[in-house]
C-alpha cells in the first residue's frame, strides 16, 4: 500500500480530531516510566508516542486487572466497552497481542470458548502505532527476532522523521480513520522512506549494541530445552521475592483467575490477573502442589514463554520487552538467565568485544 | 453473547452419603446438558467460587447427573453442608472424554483409588452398555478401609451379581476390620496375577485413577507386568479455574490438562517432571 506522509502541525490537528471523537490513550512520562493515560488538552502537549515502549502492558485495555465476567442465575450481565485509540503502541506491544489473541480469541485454547470481553475490546480499539526511536537499556526484543518497529498488526503506524511522520496504512479501521482526515496528509516521497529505513537501521544496531554480552548463538527456545534440572534456576532466582510483579507487568503473561462473590441481590463472578510465581498457583484442593519451590515457579514462567508457547502456536511468547526487568525488585535479568543457560550448554554467548 | 464464564442452574436433586467424608450429588441443570465418560464439568457454589469435578454417573442418562464428592477444602466443605433442593452451578462438560470407540474388542483393567473410582464409574457403566464391545473387563478397586469404601452395594454386590461370568472385580482395603471378609493390601496387589485375568496384555488397556501416589505405583507396577505407556490411560487432577484453555493454571508440560485432559496415556506424560505432585 502506498504510504502518506503528515507534517508536525499536521499530526497534532490529527490528534485533536482524534481525541475530539474517541477516548485516546498515549504514553506520558512519568519519573522514568511512560505510563498510558487518557489523553487531553492538559497532558495533550506531553505525550510521548515516538520514543519507546510505556511500562504499562497493553494487555490491560483489553484484559483489566479485574472485570466482571458474570451475574448469575437472576440477571445478566450488561457489559459497555467503549470505542478506543491506542496511540503509540510499539512493535513489542503489537508482538505481545499475538499471543493473548491466540489464548482469548484463537483456535488452539479452546476453539468453542472464545472470550467474548476481549473480543470485544479488541474491536472496539484502534492502534496506532509508532517505531521506537530511543529503546531502553532493558529492551531485547532483536534477540527474540522481533523488531523495533511493526510489519502488522496495527491499524496505523507512524515512523518519525524531522519534519513529520510517514504513515503505513494497516487495516481498513486504519484506511477509515486516513479519510475522514483526508486533508492532513500527502503522499510520502521515497527520500523520506529511505530516512524511516535509515533511522530503523540505526535503532537496530543500539538494541544490538545494547545486548552484545547477551546474545547467544542458539535461540532461547533452544537453550530452555531439557533445562528443568539446572542449577541456573536455583542460582538467579535466589533474589526473587516472589512478588509477581514480572507476571503483572508482562504483556505475555495472560493467566488469570475467577473468584464469586455475593452482593446484596445478586451472584458475581470476576476474572482477576493470576501470577504463576505465586506459591499457590497450581495447588490443587487436596494441597498437592506441582510446584513448591520458588526457583520451579520462576523456571515454569520463562518455560511457559519458550517452551509450552512454542510448542502450542510456534511463537515464542516473550517480545523481549524488558519491563519484567525493570520491575523487578531482586534485580533479576532474564537475559543473564539464558546466558548462564547457555555457558552451562557450551553454547557461544555474547558477541566480538 | 455467548458467556463461557457463566454457570447453568443447577438443582440438587439428591444427596447419598457414600463415606464419613465422600457424598454424591445427584443433578438436575436446567438445560439440556450431555457429556461423555472422563470430561468435567465446573461446579459453581453460588457466591463462594467453583471447582472441577468429573461427573460419575452414566452418560447415557440424560435427565440428572452425579457428582461424588470428597470433603477436602472450601468448596467441597461448602457442598457438603448443603440441602437437597438447593442450587448450584455447573459449565462444560470440559476437556477429553476416554477414547472408548478405540478400546472395541480389547480387555481393560479398571484400577480406581479411593474416591477415584468416580470418573471410573461413569466409564464403568459406560462401558457395561455396550458390555459385548469388548473383549473383557477387570475393575480393580482400593480403598483405606471397608468403611472408605464409595459406591458400596455396587462394587461389592450389585455389579458383582449383574456382571457375573463377564466382569471379573477385585476390590481391597489397606485395613481391614472384624467384618471385612475380603482382601486387605494395598490397591497395587490387586494387580498380582492380573495374567490370570488379562491373556494379551501387551494389547490391552489399563485406565487409572485415584490419589496421586497410588497413580504413580500403580502405574509403575503396570509397566512392571507389562502394559504398555501409550496403553495406560490417566486421569490427572489438575488445579483449574477457567476450563475452557484460558487462564494457565492446569499447565502440565506443554499440556492444558482442561483442554488436552484430564485423560492422558502415561505415553503423553512420561517425560514431563514432578507428574505425580
Ligand atoms: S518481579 Fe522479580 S522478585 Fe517479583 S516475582 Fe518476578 S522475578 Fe521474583
Ligand atoms: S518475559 Fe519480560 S521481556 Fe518477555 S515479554 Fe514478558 S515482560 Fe517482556
Ligand atoms: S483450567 Fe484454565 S487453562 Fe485449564
Amino acid at each position: 500500500m502506498e504510504k502518506l506522509f503528515v507534517g508536525k502541525d499536521n499530526f497534532l490537528k490529527f490528534v485533536q480530531n482524534l481525541v475530539e471523537r474517541f477516548s485516546v490513550y498515549a504514553p506520558v512520562e512519568k519519573e522514568d516510566f511512560l505510563f498510558y493515560e487518557k489523553v487531553n488538552q492538559e497532558n495533550i502537549d506531553k505525550i510521548k508516542v515516538d520514543t519507546r515502549r510505556a511500562i504499562h502492558p497493553l494487555k490491560s485495555f483489553f484484559l483489566p486487572a479485574r472485570r466482571k465476567v458474570s451475574e448469575y442465575f437472576n440477571s445478566s450481565l450488561v457489559h459497555e466497552q467503549q470505542n478506543c485509540v491506542i496511540l503509540g503502541a510499539k512493535n513489542c506491544d503489537l508482538h505481545a497481542l499475538k499471543i493473548s489473541d491466540s489464548v482469548y480469541s484463537g483456535e488452539k485454547f479452546g476453539v468453542e470458548y472464545k472470550d467474548p470481553f476481549y473480543i470485544e475490546a479488541r474491536e472496539k480499539t484502534t492502534l496506532i502505532s509508532f517505531d521506537c526511536l530511543s529503546p531502553d537499556e532493558v529492551c531485547f526484543c532483536r534477540l527474540v527476532g522481533v523488531d523495533p518497529f511493526p510489519g502488522e498488526g496495527f491499524d496505523l503506524n507512524f515512523s518519525s522523521l524531522e519534519e513529520g511522520f510517514i504513515i503505513q496504512v494497516g487495516s481498513d479501521k486504519g484506511e477509515k480513520l486516513i479519510k475522514e482526515n483526508e486533508a492532513l496528509f500527502s503522499a510520502a516521497e521515497q527520500n523520506m522512506i529511505n530516512k524511516r529505513d535509515k533511522n530503523r537501521e540505526r535503532v537496530v544496531k543500539l538494541i544490538e549494541k545494547n545486548n552484545r554480552e547477551f546474545k547467544p548463538a542458539k535461540s532461547y527456545r533452544e537453550l530452555i530445552r531439557d533445562s528443568d534440572a539446572s542449577p541456573v534456576w536455583k542460582e538467579h532466582s535466589e533474589m526473587c521475592v516472589d512478588c509477581g510483579g514480572c507476571n503483572q507487568i508482562c504483556p505475555t503473561c495472560r493467566c488469570f483467575l475467577l473468584t464469586d462473590s455475593k452482593t446484596k441481590d445478586k451472584y458475581e463472578r470476576h476474572y482477576l490477573w493470576d501470577a504463576c510465581l505465586l506459591t499457590g498457583f497450581a495447588r490443587v484442593a487436596g494441597g498437592a502442589n506441582p510446584r513448591p519451590y520458588l526457583h520451579q515457579r520462576f523456571a515454569n514462567r520463562l518455560l511457559c514463554k519458550f517452551y509450552f508457547f512454542p510448542e502450542n502456536i510456534n511463537l515464542d511468547a516473550c517480545t523481549g520487552c524488558g519491563r519484567c526487568i525493570a520491575v523487578c525488585p531482586g534485580k533479576i535479568d532474564m537475559r543473564k538467565v539464558f546466558r548462564d543457560l547457555a555457558v552451562e550448554k557450551k553454547i557461544t554467548v555474547g558477541l566480538e568485544k | 453473547m455467548n458467556n463461557p464464564y457463566e454457570p447453568i442452574k443447577t438443582q440438587i436433586l439428591k444427596i447419598i452419603p457414600e463415606t464419613a467424608q465422600i457424598k454424591t450429588f445427584v443433578l438436575k441443570p436446567e438445560n439440556h446438558f450431555e457429556f461423555n465418560a472422563g470430561q468435567f464439568i465446573q461446579l459453581t457454589i453460588p457466591g463462594v467460587g467453583e471447582g472441577p469435578f468429573t461427573p460419575s454417573s452414566s452418560p447415557y442418562e440424560k435427565e440428572k447427573m452425579e457428582v461424588t464428592i470428597m470433603q477436602v477444602g472450601k468448596i467441597t466443605s461448602t457442598l457438603h453442608n448443603m440441602k437437597e433442593n438447593d442450587l448450584v452451578g455447573i459449565r462444560g462438560p470440559y476437556g477429553n472424554r476416554y477414547p472408548v470407540d478405540e478400546w472395541r474388542n480389547r480387555e481393560i483393567l479398571i484400577v480406581g483409588g479411593g474416591v477415584g473410582l468416580a470418573p471410573l464409574r461413569s466409564l464403568f457403566l459406560t462401558l457395561t452398555y455396550n458390555l459385548k464391545e469388548y473383549k473383557k473387563i477387570v475393575l480393580c478397586y482400593g480403598a483405606k478401609t471397608p468403611e472408605d469404601i464409595v459406591y458400596k452395594e455396587s462394587i461389592l454386590n450389585k455389579w458383582q451379581k449383574e456382571f457375573a461370568g463377564k466382569i471379573s472385580f477385585r476390590v481391597t482395603v489397606d485395613v481391614g476390620d472384624e467384618k471385612w471378609k475380603g482382601k486387605v493390601g494395598l490397591v497395587t496387589t490387586t494387580l498380582d496375577g492380573i495374567d490370570e485375568e488379562v491373556s494379551n496384555i501387551s494389547e490391552s488397556i489399563a485406565v487409572v485413577c485415584g490419589p496421586p501416589v497410588m497413580m504413580k505405583f500403580t502405574t509403575l507396577k503396570l509397566l512392571d507386568v507389562g502394559y504398555t505407556p501409550e496403553k495406560i490411560y490417566l486421569s490427572m487432577e489438575k488445579n483449574m479455574s477457567c476450563g475452557i484453555g484460558k487462564c494457565g493454571h492446569c499447565q502440565l508440560g506443554k499440556f492444558l490438562a482442561c483442554r488436552d485432559g484430564p485423560v492422558f496415556t502415561y505415553e503423553q506424560l512420561k517425560d514431563i517432571p514432578a507428574i505425580w505432585d
